[in-house]
C-alpha cells in the first residue's frame, strides 16, 4: 500500500492533516505530528492579533462555537521563534495565513516562499474576523484575486481553504483552481451565534464558527459537489471525528482528510484516524487511495 | 499524550451537588503536581463533545482524587458516575503551581473551590508555614475541613449565614487574619505549623472569580495565586479558546500557563 499523496509540489506520507486553529503549530504533541501526513498551522497574520475577548468557546449538543479571532504571534514572531522547531517534524507543515487585505496575502506568500516550510493554506474563511476573512471567501473573484496573488508570489503548494458561508463554494473552488491554486479545503466552519440565556451574545466576539460533528453532514455535501466540479485535489474538513468519518470523506471524493475538533476532545485523534484508514486500506487490499476517492458519485 | 481509562474506585456526594471521585490512575498520580487538572470525558459519544476540566484535589499513592460541582449537564452527566465505573481522563495538565520554600502561606478557598488547595497544601506543608481559611454559604457546604485539619494546619471558617466560624465571606476574614498580624514575618523564631501563622508571604485562593477579586482588592499589593475556572476547549494548549485577559493588554491561556495565575496581573 503507497498511503502518500501528492498535491502541488507537495508529497504527503499520508492523507490525514491536522487542521488550522486545533493543533497550535504542531509542536505541543510532536509524536503525533511526526506520525501524520502533516499539520495545518494556526493562522499567521503580517502583525500579531490579540484574539477576541473571553468567553471564546461554546458548546452545544453535536458541536461548538469558536471565536478565537486569529490570535496568533504575527509573522516574524513565527518565523523567528516557531518556524525553527516546525522544520524539525517528520511530517510536512502547510502555514496558514490570513490577511486583513487582498495585498497582504501576496506579502504574506512571498515572505514565506523563503521559509522551510512545505505548503500554505489560503485562509479566506475565518468566521471571527472583521476584515477580510469569510468576507473575502464570499466573492469568488476576491478568492481569484487573492489565489493570484498567493501563486504569483510563491513557488510553494497553495491550498485554498473555502468556506461555503452564504456562497456555493463550487464557484469559490472553480476561482481558485482558475488562478493556479493546486487545491482547495472544504470547509471551514460555519457562521454560528449562541446567546447566553438573556438574549446577550455569548461569545466575546459576538459571533463565532460552527465546528464538531453536526458540521459533517454539510461538509460532506460541499465536498461532494466541489470534488466533482474542479480538477484539482480536494481537502475534506469538517467534522471528522472517527476513521470512518474520513472514508466518507474521501468517499464523497476528497484526496486527503483534515481533523480538527476532535484535536481538541482527544490530541492523538488525527493519528488514531489515520491509523483507522491504515488498517482500512490494509483490510480491503488497497494498493493507494484510488479506489476509494470518489467512489460516491461512480455508485451513484 | 493519551487519555487513559481509569477505574473510579469511589464515587459519592459529599453534600448537595457537591461529588468526589477517587480515580486508580497509577500514572497520573506519581506525575500530577498541585494545580494541575484533568480533562474528564464525562460521556461515551459526542455530546457533550468537550471535555470537563477538573483540579486535582488530593492524590494518594495510585490513586487521584476529583471533587466537584455539579454546575450544567456535563457535570450533571459526570456526577452519575458510580463506583467500579470507567473514566476517560486526559492528563496532568496546566502548569504545576509554584514550589515555594520557608514562606507563610495563606490558603483561602471558597466553595469547591476548597477542592484543589487540599493538594497543595499537602505539598507545601512540610516546607512551609502555612494557614487555611475556607468559606462557605452554610456549614453544611463547607468542605474537606476534616482533610485539611488531618495534616496539622490551623483551619478557619466562614459562612454566609454563621452556622459555622466567622459569619460572613471568607475574603472579609482573610483581610481580618492579615491586619491583626502585623508586619511579614521571616522564618525565624516560629513553629512550623503555628496557629498563628505571620502576613502571608504567599496568598493561593480557589472560588468564584467575584471572590478572587474581591481578596485581590483587599489584600492588594500581596501577590494572590489564583487557581481559576473557565470554559476550555482542548486544555492542552492548542486550541486558544481558554483566554484570560491580561491588565496591560494580551491573554493569558489558562490551561497551559494557568490554571494558577498570579491574579494581580489579570482582568478578573
Amino acid at each position: 500500500m503507497n498511503p502518500q499523496v501528492t498535491i502541488g509540489k507537495t508529497t504527503f506520507a499520508n492523507p490525514v492533516l491536522a487542521a488550522s486553529g486545533t493543533f497550535e503549530f504542531g509542536l505541543k504533541f510532536k509524536s503525533v505530528a511526526n506520525r501524520l501526513g502533516g499539520v495545518v498551522t494556526k493562522a499567521i497574520t503580517l502583525q500579531p492579533r490579540v484574539g477576541n475577548p473571553p468567553p471564546r468557546i461554546y458548546e452545544f449538543p453535536g458541536g461548538m462555537l469558536n471565536s478565537v479571532g486569529l490570535e496568533n504571534p504575527g509573522f516574524e514572531v513565527f518565523c523567528r521563534e516557531v518556524v525553527p522547531h516546525t522544520r524539525k517534524l517528520k511530517c510536512r507543515v502547510v502555514v496558514n495565513i490570513a490577511g486583513a487585505t487582498v495585498d497582504e496575502y501576496g506579502e504574506l506568500a512571498a515572505r514565506l516562499d523563503s521559509e522551510p516550510v512545505d505548503a500554505l493554506e489560503v485562509n479566506v474563511s475565518c468566521p471571527n474576523v472583521k476584515e477580510g476573512g469569510a468576507l473575502f471567501g464570499q466573492q469568488p473573484s476576491v478568492v481569484e484575486a487573492i489565489t493570484t496573488l498567493a501563486r504569483r508570489r510563491t513557488t510553494k503548494t497553495v491550498i485554498v481553504k473555502l468556506t461555503a458561508n452564504f456562497v456555493d463554494p463550487v464557484e469559490t473552488a472553480k476561482a481558485a483552481e482558475a488562478a493556479g491554486a493546486d487545491a482547495v479545503t472544504t470547509i471551514n466552519t460555519l457562521f454560528g451565534l449562541a446567546l447566553d440565556g438573556n438574549g446577550r451574545p455569548f461569545l466575546g466576539g459576538r459571533n463565532g464558527g460552527v465546528s464538531g460533528p453536526a458540521l459533517k453532514p454539510f461538509a460532506l455535501f460541499c465536498v461532494d459537489r466541489v470534488a466533482a466540479a474542479v480538477k484539482i485535489p480536494v481537502i475534506g474538513c469538517g467534522g471528522i471525528m472517527s476513521t470512518a468519518d474520513a472514508v466518507d470523506f474521501l468517499s464523497a471524493g476528497a484526496r486527503m482528510v483534515q481533523v480538527g475538533t476532535a484535536n481538541l476532545v482527544n490530541p492523538e485523534a488525527a493519528l488514531d484516524v489515520w491509523n483507522g484508514l491504515k488498517a482500512h486500506a490494509e483490510q480491503n487490499d488497497l494498493g493507494n487511495w484510488d479506489a476509494v476517492v470518489g467512489r460516491t458519485r461512480r455508485r451513484s | 499524550m493519551k487519555p487513559a481509562l481509569c477505574l473510579v474506585v469511589q464515587a459519592r456526594e459529599l453534600c448537595t451537588g457537591i461529588f468526589s471521585l477517587w480515580l486508580e490512575a497509577s500514572e497520573t498520580a506519581h506525575r500530577v503536581k498541585p494545580g494541575q487538572f484533568l480533562n474528564v470525558k464525562v460521556s461515551n459519544g459526542p455530546d457533550p463533545l468537550l471535555r470537563r476540566p477538573i483540579s486535582v484535589c488530593d492524590v494518594e499513592r495510585s490513586r487521584v482524587r476529583l471533587v466537584f460541582r455539579v454546575v450544567g449537564r456535563g457535570t450533571a452527566m459526570l456526577a452519575r458516575v458510580r463506583t467500579g465505573d470507567e473514566l476517560d481522563v486526559l492528563g496532568p495538565l496546566g502548569r504545576p503551581a509554584p514550589e515555594l520554600h520557608h514562606k507563610d502561606i495563606m490558603l483561602c478557598g471558597g466553595g469547591i473551590g476548597t477542592a484543589p488547595l487540599l493538594f497543595l497544601a499537602r505539598r507545601l506543608r512540610r516546607a512551609n508555614r502555612m494557614q487555611v481559611l475556607l468559606g462557605a454559604r452554610t456549614k453544611a457546604e463547607l468542605l474537606l475541613v476534616r482533610e485539611f485539619r488531618a495534616l496539622g494546619l490551623p483551619v478557619r471558617l466562614a459562612t454566609d449565614d454563621g452556622s459555622a466560624g466567622y459569619r460572613g465571606v471568607v475574603t472579609e476574614l482573610v483581610e481580618q487574619q492579615v491586619r491583626s498580624q502585623g508586619p511579614e514575618a521571616t522564618s525565624q523564631g516560629r513553629g512550623r505549623r503555628s496557629a498563628v501563622g505571620g502576613k502571608p508571604s504567599a496568598v493561593f485562593a480557589c472560588g468564584p472569580r467575584p471572590m478572587l477579586a474581591d481578596l485581590v482588592k483587599r489584600l492588594d499589593p500581596i501577590p494572590v495565586w489564583g487557581f481559576v475556572e473557565e470554559r476550555m476547549g482542548c486544555g492542552t494548549g492548542i486550541c486558544y479558546c481558554c483566554a484570560l485577559p491580561k491588565k496591560g493588554g494580551g491573554h493569558v491561556r489558562f490551561c497551559e500557563e494557568g490554571p494558577v495565575v498570579k491574579l494581580n496581573e489579570v482582568v478578573l
